[in-house]
């Protein structure tokens, strides 16, 4: 028995020695190369920065960029640059941190904001982000880490439902009036800011169409027409009468009839009245302009007629 | 002693196995929690006490009841082949439900399917006794024994996308998108011929399909493909009849089938590491020249018009631009963009009541074209380590094409114009913006903007209406039209961004704007000013490690001062209105998050809304007449919506893999909105003898919503 004892302590002891001894050689190895833990050749930056002084920054490994599988992918040094003097002094004295090469927060103030937009475009500049500098979001100095978030998994800005957060951190206007009553299902998270907006891209207003209409048709289609009787603003412009961010009035108009209507039109008869709701039933054209839809409770097909009836009313999108 | 060897002896073996196994497990498991992808799934039950017909436009609750609250956000990656497999899905129990699918070998090929519900459910609620509602034959019914019945009306979306990605070469990729979407239901809409109710059957499908290739190298990229769409009405006709089904029916129609194919090739190219030229070029073909069907009902259409519009929209785009940084603080924009929509669809007359062709008996069709140049130049300054100034100038160039018909379409005034038209519109833009560090912690800008629209004279309107008999000589052409009118308008911005502690961050921004438009004794009428104003204000404050609250109000009002002619009519006489109509609007949202412990989360957000719209008009009448016609009234209410939302969460985490969540929200609607009133008060109804619809909008919506949820989270 006491053989017994002696031989599971020897063999407990040599397990242990066993098990401590390549750990504390490679400790040692570690000290003069340490190993990677995430990208590749991360460990220049990981020796001090692992999970226990910048697990965040570690997070990088659950995204797209930190699958190091596909060879394209970076290693900290390839976003952050060399950043030699940051390793050479981080940690020693008593002065301040020198910062990393390239910075992508608040607080490293000496990266300007081109080489900043510089590091993500020597990968990103292809396909999407060919008009990048030409934008206006770039002329504006906005980066590319203003809207996004390299070292996570839920990047807010690349997803629908949480997207706006970060958009309205800047556009406060269309913060305010997509809690309008007449509104695109943007705080019910079906839509968001790119479904309009191609914010990488130089279109005006950075929309994803050539124009505002080729925009609206991705959704709106049976608005593109040609129609037999064309409303001439709806081929133009879908915006001079509705604002897509939301409004007061339904159908995202952006001031309700007669009002909108004699903005443009000035005639003769019932089109010229003013505003005012009827008292009691009617069927007089001169007292339904306000009430209901407005001139649309008759002139219905607004956006575009294709009757080909011989009748003047035709025209004038009714029929 | 003997329990001393014991122990010793366990804790060595103990020592010696975590040695090997534990630490690394151990080391694995924090790293693996830090490194690898989450997941999780999510399965509950929530319930509104109330329906909520304006809130639950969108999300698909708007009726009080139960729903299943399912969830999932599924992300595998094999680490060796870098090969993704993901499933998101959300509100899978609800009507907005939506499910993606992607198999992704990065680098390599990826195939992606999604599927997404959008509802939208009119928040009217609508008596009536039209009968054929969702059918392509309606019936406005006069007959006092056709019973009234409560519909609620609604449309969806469902659309469906199928995603391809190949990378062809290192430089080179390849992405392929294709998108159906069906959308079905029932629109409000009116019979046309008179103010009756009518409801437009929606059964339609859209189809777009999007190729492009990329092609990247550090000097170069070019990005090129094809787009095309198409869309498909089911319902090309909707024939109403009022009383009975022999009497003469109303022929409305509808949008008809429609595609578009675009080419484009998008090109970039660094000359230097500062300096970078970009090309896009694009042509697109739009058509719609499908059978006019109201030309297959004998004796409704002119003899000899014809039976398709063969519409052909053509758009070609061009841009050239380059970017530079010629010196160390200056960097420059210059571009210029030619967009040429020309609309060639033949002329044809469609509309002829008279051979005499006078005003508004004839009606041809009336393609519209814009040919637009715009230039730009800007620049970003940085004068010193504190400021830095952007400035731009902006000039675009608009030729309108505007086809003029008169009875012989040789030229002459429009005689089936309404509104008077320009073939020029022109406007230049200067912008400027002012940056200045204030201190290590506040930054300030101001920017003010001046923008000048003017265009050529004026295409004379000679259709229906201009008349000179009731007040007003050719009172179609007294009018500026908002979207061609000459304008002024300024701008200014101011913002500040403060960061007093590194716990707090505290935004302002005020903005002004004015607008003017030229108004002369020639063309007195239409917008005369526009103001807008925003104010916005947001901080947001870390308590503590655990705690962060954050809260945010912005007021914006905007203002339109706007002239028109009433002409003489149905008792009303001739008068100039003036109109000054007024939206302000008032939002404030509070947000916090917490760990009241490591194991339980709390957070809670506060939306408040309030929209107020004022309509003020002044009727100044020119000669006899009343102010108002008979059984009419003027005076419009101000309109004031208010919304609060109050939302409560917590999270409890049950263990290393398991959350339950509790959400309460309390929601309140109230609105004054006259929109589908009678002067009174009371609900609309339409027509007199015939029809009867009334429409009624709930004005004070309250509800409560209970929500519990499982989450189960893995790696």
């Amino acid at each position: 028995m006491k053989l017994l004892g002696k031989a599971l302590r020897v063999c407990a002891f040599a397990v242990l020695a066993g098990s401590l001894s390549p750990a504390l050689t490679a400790t040692a190895a570690e000290k003069e190369a340490p190993k990677d833990i995430v990208l590749k050749g991360d460990a220049k930056c990981t020796s001090c920065h692992d999970e226990n002084d910048s697990p965040e920054a570690l997070r990088i490994g659950k995204t797209k960029h930190g699958t190091v599988a596909d060879k394209r992918t970076p290693s900290c040094t390839n976003c952050h640059g060399e950043s030699e003097k940051h390793v050479k002094e981080a940690g020693r004295g008593s002065g301040p941190t020198p910062p990393v090469d390239v910075g992508f927060t608040k607080k490293n103030k000496t990266t300007s904001a081109e080489a900043q937009n510089a590091s993500c475009l020597s990968c990103h500049q292809g396909g999407k982000h060919i008009n990048w500098q030409s934008s206006v979001h770039a002329q504006r100095g906005v980066t590319c880490a203003s809207c996004h978030k390299a070292h996570t998994g839920h990047d807010k800005v690349r997803e629908k439902e949480t997207q706006t957060e970060v958009c309205f951190a800047c556009h406060k206007e269309q913060r305010a009036q997509v809690n309008r009553p007449s509104h695109h299902p943007i705080p019910e998270g079906k839509m968001s800011c790119t479904s309009c907006h191609d914010v990488h891209n130089d279109n005006p207003k950075q929309l994803m169409g050539d124009t505002v209409n080729d925009t609206c048709y991705s959704c709106h289609m049976e608005k593109r027409g040609p129609f037999v009787h064309n409303h001439q603003p709806v081929t133009e412009d879908c915006s001079i009468c509705h604002n897509p961010h939301g409004t007061n009035i339904a159908n995202l108009l952006k001031a309700r009839p007669p009002y909108l209507c004699q903005e443009c039109h000035s005639h003769e008869s019932h089109p010229s009245q003013a505003a005012g709701l009827p008292t009691g039933r009617t069927t007089s054209t001169t007292a339904l302009g306000t009430v209901g839809r407005g001139c649309m409770n008759c002139h219905t097909n607004i956006h575009g007629g294709n009757s080909t009836q011989n009748s003047a009313t035709a025209g004038r999108f009714r029929r | 002693m003997n329990t001393m060897t014991q122990t010793f002896r366990l804790t060595a073996l103990a020592a010696a196995l975590m040695a090997v196994y534990g630490m690394a497990l151990a080391e694995d498991n924090g790293l693996a929690e830090l490194t690898k992808p989450d997941s999780s799934v999510s399965l509950g039950l929530g319930n509104w006490t109330k329906d909520r017909p304006q809130q639950g436009i969108y999300d698909g609750m708007r009726e009080m009841g139960a729903y299943g609250l399912i969830d999932a956000d599924v992300v595998k990656r094999n680490d060796d082949t870098g090969t993704w497999m993901t499933l998101k899905a959300r509100n899978l129990g609800i009507e907005n439900r939506e499910i993606r699918g992607e198999y992704l070998r990065q680098g390599d090929v990826g195939v992606s399917l999604e599927y997404s519900r959008i509802p939208r459910d009119n928040p009217n609620t609508f008596t009536t006794r039209l009968q054929g509602i969702g059918d392509t034959t309606q019936i406005v019914s006069n007959s006092t024994t056709t019973p009234f019945r409560t519909v609620n009306l609604g449309t969806t979306r469902d659309a469906s996308k199928l995603n391809f990605y190949k990378s062809l070469a290192p430089n080179l990729d390849f992405k392929l998108s294709f998108r159906h979407e069906e959308k079905s239901g029932e629109r409000q809409w009116g019979r046309g011929s008179a103010a009756e109710f009518a409801v437009e059957p929606i059964d339609s499908t859209i189809r777009q399909l999007d190729g492009v290739l990329n092609y990247t190298t550090e000097k170069l990229q070019l990005s090129g493909g094809y787009s095309g769409s198409w869309y498909n009405n089911q319902h090309n006709l909707v024939t109403v009849f009022t009383g009975r089904l022999n009497n003469a029916p109303t022929y409305l129609s509808q949008p008809l089938d429609n595609q578009a194919h675009r080419l484009f090739l998008n090109g970039g190219y660094n000359f230097t590491p500062t300096t970078r030229a970009t090309v896009k070029l694009a042509y697109a073909r739009a058509t719609q020249d499908e059978h006019l069907p109201t030309k297959d009902i004998a004796g409704l259409s002119l003899a000899g018009s014809p039976s398709s519009l063969d519409g052909e929209v053509n758009t070609t785009l061009a841009q050239v631009a380059l970017t530079s940084r010629p010196l160390k603080n200056l960097s420059l924009l210059a571009s210029i963009r030619y967009l040429n929509v020309e609309d060639e669809t033949p002329v044809n007359r469609f509309v002829q009541t008279n051979a005499a062709c006078a005003s508004g008996q004839c009606v041809d069709n009336t393609p519209f074209s814009y040919k637009t140049l715009t230039s730009k130049l800007e620049g970003t300054y940085r004068l010193t380590d504190q400021y830095s100034l952007n400035a731009g100038v902006e000039e675009r160039r608009q030729d309108r094409h505007v086809p003029v018909s008169n009875a012989n379409g040789v030229g002459g005034t429009d005689t089936q114009r309404v509104v008077p038209m320009r073939s020029e519109v022109d406007e230049t833009t200067l912008r400027m913006e002012l940056r200045r560090l204030l201190s290590e912690v506040l930054t300030g800008s101001v920017g003010y903007l001046v923008s000048d629209r003017t265009g050529s004279n004026y295409t004379f309107a000679a259709g229906p209406g201009n008349g000179s008999s009731n007040g007003f000589t050719n009172i179609s052409n007294l009018i500026n039209p908002i979207n061609i009118a000459d304008r002024e308008r300024r701008k200014v911005r101011l913002g500040l961004d403060w960061t007093p502690l590194q716990a707090l961050s505290v935004q302002l921004i005020a903005e002004d704007g004015r607008d003017n438009y030229d108004r002369d004794s020639d063309r007195p009428f239409g917008l005369d000013e526009g103001t807008t104003r925003l104010f916005s204000l947001d901080a947001s404050y870390t308590l503590s490690k655990a705690w962060q609250v954050n809260a945010w109000y912005s007021y914006d009002h905007s203002e339109a001062k706007q002239f028109a002619a009433r002409a003489a009519n149905a008792g009303g006489g001739a008068a100039i209105k003036r109109y000054k109509l007024e939206d302000t609007g008032d939002t404030l949202g509070v947000g916090l998050r917490g760990d009241v412990t490591p194991r339980l989360k709390f957070g809670a957000d506060l939306q408040w809304t309030r929209t107020l719209s004022k309509y003020d008009q002044q009727i100044n009448r020119l000669a006899g007449g009343a102010v108002l016609p008979a059984n009419f009234s003027g005076n419009l209410p101000d309109i004031e919506n208010k919304l609060i939302r109050l939302s409560v969460f917590s999270t409890y985490a049950v263990d290393k893999h398991s959350d339950v969540r509790v959400d309460l929200i309390h929601e309140r609607w109230r609105t004054d909105d006259w929109t589908w009133m009678f002067a009174d008060g009371t609900p609309f109804t339409y027509g007199t003898t015939t029809d009867g619809t009334t429409v009624t909008a709930k004005a004070r919506q309250t509800a409560n919503f209970a929500g519990v949820r499982y989450i189960f989270k893995f790696q």
